[in-house]
């Protein structure tokens, strides 16, 4: 216990005090951006790993958090935290009315129906100039303050990240080990067994995709105050499917998972820059490489070392 | 109507590669997600014996459906069979094919460069006018061949020994097994007859619609939109689903709006999954409890 | 499941080694040198334009270094790719002012990058040029450390649509614009231009870039009575679309703009292409000495005809090593000083000159047309 809980504390502290150490911009800048990955694919595990639908469309609420936030902001002039509030809630609502079709589809059927509307999302920001400023895209989207102090630096945001990754993951690792976390994994293994023991499917499964809207969401407000601009190229089917690998390399069915999944992808894609041409080749076999002999993902390979070392009779 | 008629060449090819979803999910259960790629290097390859190594457009149509389909058998030999030996869940089928479709892309890049390129097709381009309706022969040769490749397709299938035992697996893969019916043959037979179709659309489409390194994506996206809107898994529904894609997509282009075209078709499509979950040419919800 | 160690640490050594690349290439300089970082879409689907633009930049570093143009400086460039993507736009950006230290950024080509990048370069007092975005917001967000070197879109459209009116005398014109920034951008433009010589706009429909079927949307154009059609992206779908207009018989006069001014679009367009009318900066065939010589040894390096983007990058590098030689620094506000007040080159497109928003007002505007094989000068409009 001991040894864990020194571990836990050194890692906490590293964690805390990164960027006092890190000075290179670049670093840190990475570091964020997989900070707001993670937040996608904490959501993304929720909804694929646990519940077992697959989404190709998270960038679509991602799309909406970026843009609900930074518009508002905008024109309106309010906060970042209650711009923030409103995306979520905004996304939320995405994530029932694409529930709801989706209730009835299994399978690739309903990746599908996650496919389109990523891409109406995508495609009714490009064309709605007057509002979206369509294909040129916002600019200027202001940066959050909090009790006073703005965030402006790639330091400040670091902190802000690790604020709302810190938050979730806690809050994704409470909801899966709950009643709520238990039942969707009722629903990934046998659906009609979860049913048939009274469990009400359909609402779990609208929860599910509005939950991971809603951490889409609240990353597309952060990124839009991240990244200064906005716009459509950001938030293509390519993106969407960037998410879902770093939700199946990480290892959808855990918390873990999704932290590591989107760091190390992250990081990788950077990474490979020094092979200049081929990055994207050696990008791809990594890929095919990774989903063959790691099915369950990094996680997956971390638990069942875990499990080795442990022989039989140790839980 | 004249809408109507420039969907069909389009159409034909969103069929041909929605029809390689469907008889790869159908045969193997798994969505082959590099299908669009396969197109993009037929063309390629057709560009390749045509204009460089100055060969017909016949030689460039068989030799090219050739080498797709070994390396259509490749991918299946050393991408499906340990995700199948491992028992993975079909999500990493998804994306060990798109990995395969990024590494065709960035390869073709590297290859044959960024600039899209063309052959000459074996048909004169000029239109043809019938009354106020004006077609090519281009776009006639399109869908002559296509619905040929369609028909060659169903004979293989319903004649052949390969064809047969694909159907077997396709109807009950453990059954199949327990025949003895040797499922990664069938499974390496499906692959490779969707990579050639997949190429032979290609050469079709270079020498009008032009190839570049990535019309695989958009392609492989419609075609898979085909294929669930006629069913997956259903090779008729598939056909009727991409020419269906192709008309409607023309239709609404035109008619409504060129901008919102593709929300207009997925909103459709949403709606029409909503409504019949299974698709809209499939006869029964056959359920699979 | 020895295999699964085996990969894991596979994977790591292959993460490791990657990242040890990530680390800066920071080295002693005795000489003086400046550090060019450019960003651009190596990949994806503007990778024509990316390339094109690393071939002619790493010509003019080559050139220049090799004849000392820079007096006692030294050119060095690094190239990134941002496969066409803003995120990946601005990382490429911070890694190449972070890890390779770079004195001035030439990028992006799509302007939603450009735009993403500029934050970065602003927060780092860097000044940054692109010598290929053409959106109009780029130099209107009161931020001093960007340039522009990419030929105005309003002059472009404003030129092609005068065009129209006095030479063909029409009275409805139809638009068909991609759906990108550069797109709506011309579309845009075009309106105004139209609006401004009492034009009637007909019709303006747009299309995505990678669609290979514009019927639809030429029909409905046809339908309206257009008598002359604008179009605005690149050359790939252009030629399609020329192609596919003339077998719908649609044969009304084609317009376009330096986004789609290549070769390729004579090849692919083929008979349909004929009579095509484009503004560029630029024109291959040109009988200017600078012109023919840039080409010709373009075409004798890279077996490549050059694009309006590599000739503009190409000059944009000239600039650069002119104020540096100029401004005798590196310091950030000291080279872009000197980028303003640039003054007295001829260069390939035009005798550089910057507007105090950042512009380079002294681009040449050529319409041309194509006849043949090759791009004709119509005529050269001067002034701006």
């Amino acid at each position: 216990m001991k040894k864990q809980t020194m571990l836990a504390v050194a890692a906490a502290l590293t964690t805390l005090l990164l960027p006092l150490v890190v000075t290179n911009q670049y670093y840190l800048h990475i570091l964020n951006l997989a900070g707001i990955y993670t937040l996608i694919t904490l959501g993304l595990n929720l909804l694929s790993g646990y519940t077992g639908q697959v989404s190709m469309g998270q960038a679509g609420y991602f799309a909406a958090g970026t843009y609900v936030s930074a518009l508002l902001m905008l024109n309106s002039g309010v906060s970042f935290w209650v711009a923030m509030i409103a995306a979520a809630v905004f996304c939320a609502l995405c994530g029932v009315v694409i529930g709801v079709p989706a209730m009835k589809l299994s399978g690739p059927y309903l990746v599908l129906v996650t496919v389109g509307f990523g891409e109406i999302i995508r495609l009714v920001i490009l064309n709605w100039t007057p509002v979206t400023k369509g294909a040129a895209g916002l600019t200027g989207i202001p940066l959050p303050s909090a009790f006073g102090f703005r965030v402006v630096s790639e330091r400040d945001f670091y902190y802000l990240i690790l604020f709302f990754v810190v938050l979730g993951t806690y809050v994704a690792w409470r909801l899966a080990n709950s009643k709520v976390g238990r039942t969707f994994n009722a629903l990934r293994e046998d659906e009609l067994a979860a049913d048939s023991m009274g469990v009400p499917v359909n609402v779990y499964k609208i929860a599910a995709f509005a939950i991971s809207a809603v951490y889409a969401g609240v990353a597309g407000s952060i990124y839009g105050s991240f990244a200064g601009v906005a716009s459509p190229d950001n938030f293509t089917f390519d993106d969407s499917v960037g998410f879902l690998c770093m939700s199946v390399v990480g290892g959808n069915r855990t918390i873990g998972g999704a932290l590591a999944g989107a760091f190390i992808l992250m990081f990788l894609s950077e990474a490979l820059r020094a092979f200049q041409a081929y990055r994207l080749v050696i990008y791809g076999a990594i890929l095919i490489f990774t989903v063959i002999y790691m099915p369950q993902g990094l996680a997956g390979l971390m638990d069942v070392y875990r499990r080795r070392r442990r022989p039989e009779g140790r839980p | 109507m004249q809408y109507f008629l420039n969907g069909l060449p389009l159409g034909a090819i969103y069929a041909i590669v929605a029809l390689s979803y469907s008889l790869i999910y159908a045969s193997s259960g798994v969505l082959n997600w590099s299908q669009g790629d396969m197109v993009m290097l037929g063309a390629y390859l057709g560009f390749t014996v045509v204009q460089l190594l100055h060969l017909g457009f016949t030689p460039a149509l068989f030799i090219s459906m050739a080498v797709v389909a070994a390396v259509g058998v490749a991918v299946q030999y050393f991408i499906l069979r340990p995700l199948r030996e491992r028992q993975s869940p079909p999500i990493n089928v998804v994306i060990a094919t798109l990995g395969v479709a990024i590494m065709a892309r960035n390869i073709a890049l590297a290859i044959w460069g960024p600039d899209a390129q063309n052959f000459p097709s074996p048909v004169s381009p000029a239109p043809i006018q019938i009354g106020v309706l004006s077609i090519t022969r281009q776009d006639i040769l399109i869908v002559v061949i296509g619905i040929l490749l369609m028909l060659v397709l169903h004979l293989l299938l319903h004649r052949s020994r390969e064809g047969k035992a694909l159907r077997a697996v396709a109807q009950d893969r453990y059954a199949a097994v327990l025949m003895g019916i040797d499922t990664g043959r069938s499974d390496a037979v499906a692959f490779a007859t969707s990579a050639a179709l997949g190429a032979a659309a290609g050469i079709l489409v270079a020498p009008i619609f032009f190839v570049t390194f990535n019309m695989g994506a958009g392609l492989g996206l419609k075609g898979f939109v085909a294929a669930v809107i006629g069913g997956l898994g259903n090779i008729p529904g598939a056909i009727a689903g991409g020419f269906f894609l192709g008309v409607l997509e023309s239709v609404t282009g035109g008619q409504i709006s060129s901008g919102y075209r593709d929300a207009i078709t997925y909103a459709l499509l949403i709606l029409v999954l909503w409504l019949r979950p299974s698709g809209l040419f499939i006869r029964k919800n056959r359920q699979k409890v | 499941m020895n295999r699964k160690v085996i990969s894991l640490f596979f994977v790591m050594a292959l993460v490791i080694l990657s990242a040890l690349s990530l680390t800066g290439y920071g080295s002693a300089q005795t000489q003086k040198t400046i550090k060019i970082g450019v960003v651009g879409p190596e990949s994806g689907g503007s990778a024509q334009l990316g390339q094109g633009q690393h071939k002619a930049i790493q010509m003019a570093v080559d050139e220049i270094n090799a004849v000392k143009g820079t007096g006692e400086w030294k050119l060095e460039v690094f190239f990134e790719d941002d496969e066409g993507n803003p995120t990946k736009s601005a990382s490429a950006t911070n890694k190449l002012l972070q890890q390779s230290e770079v004195n001035i950024i030439i990028g992006a080509i799509h302007s939603s990058a450009t735009l993403a990048d500029m934050v970065i370069t602003q927060r780092a007092g860097i000044p940054q040029i692109t010598s290929g975005s053409t959106g109009s917001s780029i130099t209107e967000q009161n931020n001093k450390w960007i340039f522009r070197t990419a030929v105005n879109d309003e002059f472009q459209a404003n030129a092609l649509i005068k065009h129209a009116k006095e030479t063909l005398k029409v009275q409805k014109v139809a638009t068909f614009t991609a759906a990108d920034d550069y797109g709506q951008s011309g579309a845009k433009l075009l309106a105004a231009a139209a609006q401004k010589e009492g034009l009637q706009l007909s019709a303006n429909p747009t299309y995505n870039n990678g669609d290979k079927d514009f019927k639809p949307q030429i029909l409905a154009i046809k339908d309206s009575g257009a008598q002359a059609i604008f179009m605005w992206g690149l050359y790939t779908e252009a030629a399609l679309i020329a192609k596919q207009a003339r077998q719908l018989g649609v044969d009304v006069q084609l317009y376009g703009a330096s986004g789609m001014a290549a070769l390729k679009l004579i090849e692919l367009g083929g008979d349909a292409a004929q009579g095509l009318v484009l503004t560029q900066s630029f024109l291959p065939v040109s009988t200017d000495p600078k012109v023919m010589e840039f080409v010709n040894k373009y075409k004798a390096k890279y077996q490549d005809s050059p694009i309006p983007h590599a000739a503009q990058a190409y000059d944009t590098v000239y600039i650069i090593a002119d104020a540096v030689k100029r401004a005798n620094s590196v310091k950030p506000e000291e080279l872009r000083e000197a980028i303003a007040k640039t003054t007295g080159l001829k260069l390939v497109t035009g005798q550089p000159k910057f507007n105090p928003k950042g512009d380079d007002i002294g681009k040449n505007l050529l319409i041309t047309v194509i006849k043949g094989d090759k791009f004709e000068l119509v005529k050269t409009v001067t002034g701006s």
